[in-house]
């Protein structure tokens, strides 16, 4: 069952250019530049139920643009989105006690009142009954161990407090999807450790679909299976995310610790392979090519030179997408 | 039902909060009062150098301010919407609210709802009490549901001119000083209405009514009947102008842009 279903979705920002200078700001008064910009430029896209998907791109790429539209907040300019059935923006109020929300730098919660005051309002707003709030907000309070802090008010916690609380908030109404905005933003390993864990607790329990969008890619790891990179408004990648990392970088990253320095010399020239150094004694070898000529290259080095260590580098997703957007990608 | 019965939980949310910044919730009713005691002094003190003004007497005018302090009071407790731009559209507090399931606006005025307002209505209960005791005015006991009638359609003109006004943000993201503006214009209807020009009056009785929140409905308990059918307008101008709030409202949530991260 698709939970998320877009087709050739768009939206157009209309923003104005000010002329420069006294007199130029004067002709705007009258007349102004108006430019069209497109935030999302057609967008087709589909998430079954129980998906994990990372959504992923620059900043200004359109990603939150796209989540707004996918949460009924914005209107589109053009296309269809239907979302757990319905239309977002035309059955908005319907359609958002289906989905939970976390925008990591906008708070859901309640400034001056304690967080549990925050869950009662909010229960209240999605008409949970009680039966349903205690079954389902026990184990979520347990398991992001939010309880000592339920009668705080939330001005008194630290981010990672809050962004636990915040994710709790988001999951009174127990809902099939879940879309979160950048929800470890700031925040420390063990904070970022214990939301992955609980995000993937829910998704297994619950068959709760989540889309996420992060700057941090190791988000995206411990997640997601499946990525769509966004660049100017269009998706550039929709699939696995360990596909994206075959097909992207080609090659592999070798690199040699050398006993004493080598010289650039007695390293050995084959096609397809490219040196730099690292420092006075190391030196990373980029090779184009599978896992025997990998072999037979490490077997070359090793027998001219004297080594300390050798060591085949992975590539990491963060490396990928800056090369892909460095270098720009056909990979659809 | 739903949106009553949430009302009532966002309120005690509220109450508790209050409590627990007591001394701020004291200030704030007494710095009102003071505003309010302000405004009679200076009633009094124009009727020190003449005794009436376009025909009416002090203790009718003082009268017409202490009605006007009722509906006044329950649009200022209800409907704090004067810094909606700022507040969430810029700050993009909109993002959230339409995140949740219960219409926009009424989620806005129930974040915003400053119950302790209400003492204004107090204030001017006891300062039309005062004006009738000189005024030798009786009333019948159906004059008690054509006052609360009068109330409501005054708040309600109140609230569906500075809701119209906030979703001026909908369509421009630049500040506006509008809103002032209209406190400013909003007390002129605590006057007797034929004291301006016609062009004034005009524009108060039907482009900005503020004249439905004070003189006219005032002038029916006055036994003016000159103006009775502008006092019994008072309502229908309420269902229409908070009519029209909502139509534009609902127009300008469609636009919202949301604000950049």
């Amino acid at each position: 069952m698709n939970v998320i279903e877009v087709q050739n979705l768009r939206k157009e920002f209309n923003s104005y250019t000010s002329r420069p200078g006294l007199a130029g700001a004067f002709r705007d008064l009258f007349t102004r530049n108006y430019k069209i910009h497109a935030a999302v430029d057609n967008i087709s896209l589909t998430v079954k139920q129980g998906e994990m998907v990372g959504y992923i791109g620059e900043n200004g790429a359109g990603k939150s643009t796209t989540i707004k539209m996918l949460t009924g907040i914005l209107t589109p300019t053009s296309g269809s989105i239907i979302v757990n059935g319905m239309n977002p923006h035309k059955q908005r109020e319907e359609f958002v006690r289906t989905i939970g929300v976390v925008f990591g730098q906008r708070s859901q919660l309640w400034w001056d009142i304690a967080v549990q005051e925050s869950f009662r309002l909010l229960k209240k707003v999605y008409r949970v009954s009680d039966e349903d709030y205690d079954r389902h907000m026990g184990h979520v309070i347990e398991t992001l161990e939010i309880g000592p802090l339920l009668d705080k008010p939330v001005r008194k916690l630290s981010l990672g407090q809050r962004m636990r609380c915040e994710l709790a908030a988001a999951l009174v109404h127990n809902p099939p999807l879940l879309f979160l905005d950048e929800p470890t933003i700031g925040l420390d390993v063990l904070v970022k450790l214990k939301i992955r864990k609980f995000l993937q607790e829910i998704n297994e329990q619950y068959k709760t679909t989540i889309l996420l969008t992060t700057h941090d890619l190791t988000d995206i790891e411990a997640l997601c299976e499946r990525v769509v990179l966004l660049d100017e408004g269009k998706i550039i990648y929709d699939g696995k995310l360990n596909q994206l990392q075959e097909h992207a970088v080609e090659g592999k990253q070798i690199e040699f610790e050398f006993l004493s320095e080598v010289p650039r010399s007695s390293l050995p020239r084959v096609e397809n392979l490219q040196w730099e150094q690292k420092d006075a004694t190391t030196w990373l070898g980029y090779i184009n090519g599978d896992e025997q000529m990998v072999s037979r290259l490490i077997s070359d080095v090793v027998q001219r030179n004297p080594i300390k260590n050798v060591r085949i580098n992975e590539i990491s997703t963060e490396e990928i997408v800056r090369k892909i957007y460095e270098e720009g990608m056909a990979l659809t | 039902m739903f949106y009553l019965s949430l009302f009532f939980q966002y309120a005690s949310q509220y109450l508790k909060t209050r409590l627990t910044y007591r001394a701020d919730t004291i200030i704030e009713i007494l710095s009102d009062l003071l505003f309010q005691a302000v405004n009679l002094i200076f009633i009094v003190i124009v009727f020190r150098h003449t005794a009436f003004l376009g025909g009416w007497n002090r203790d009718e005018i003082i009268f017409i301010y202490g009605f006007f302090l009722v509906p006044y009071a329950i649009f200022s407790s209800f409907f704090n919407i004067w810094d909606f731009n700022d507040r969430y559209i810029v700050k993009g507090e909109m993002d959230r609210i339409l995140t949740r399931p219960v219409h926009s606006l009424f989620q806005i005025i129930l974040e915003r709802i400053e119950l302790e307002s209400l003492f204004g209505a107090i204030t001017g209960l006891l300062v039309m009490g005062y004006a009738i005791m000189n005024l030798d005015i009786t009333l019948a006991w159906y004059d008690v549901l054509i006052f609360i009638v009068m109330v409501i359609g005054g708040a309600f003109i109140y609230a569906g001119i500075f809701i119209s006004i906030a979703t001026i943000g909908f369509w421009s993201d630049s500040r506006t000083d509008i809103m002032p503006m209209m406190y400013n214009i909003s007390n002129y209807g605590r006057y007797p209405i034929n004291i301006y020009n016609k062009v004034i009056q005009f524009v108060l009785t039907w482009i900005l009514p503020f004249a439905f929140v004070g003189v006219y409905p005032a002038s029916y308990f006055l036994n003016r009947e000159e103006w009775y059918g502008y006092a019994f307008f008072t309502p229908v101008m309420g269902i229409l102008f908070f009519g029209i709030a909502i139509l534009l409202w609902n127009a300008g949530v469609k636009r919202y842009r949301g604000a950049g991260n």
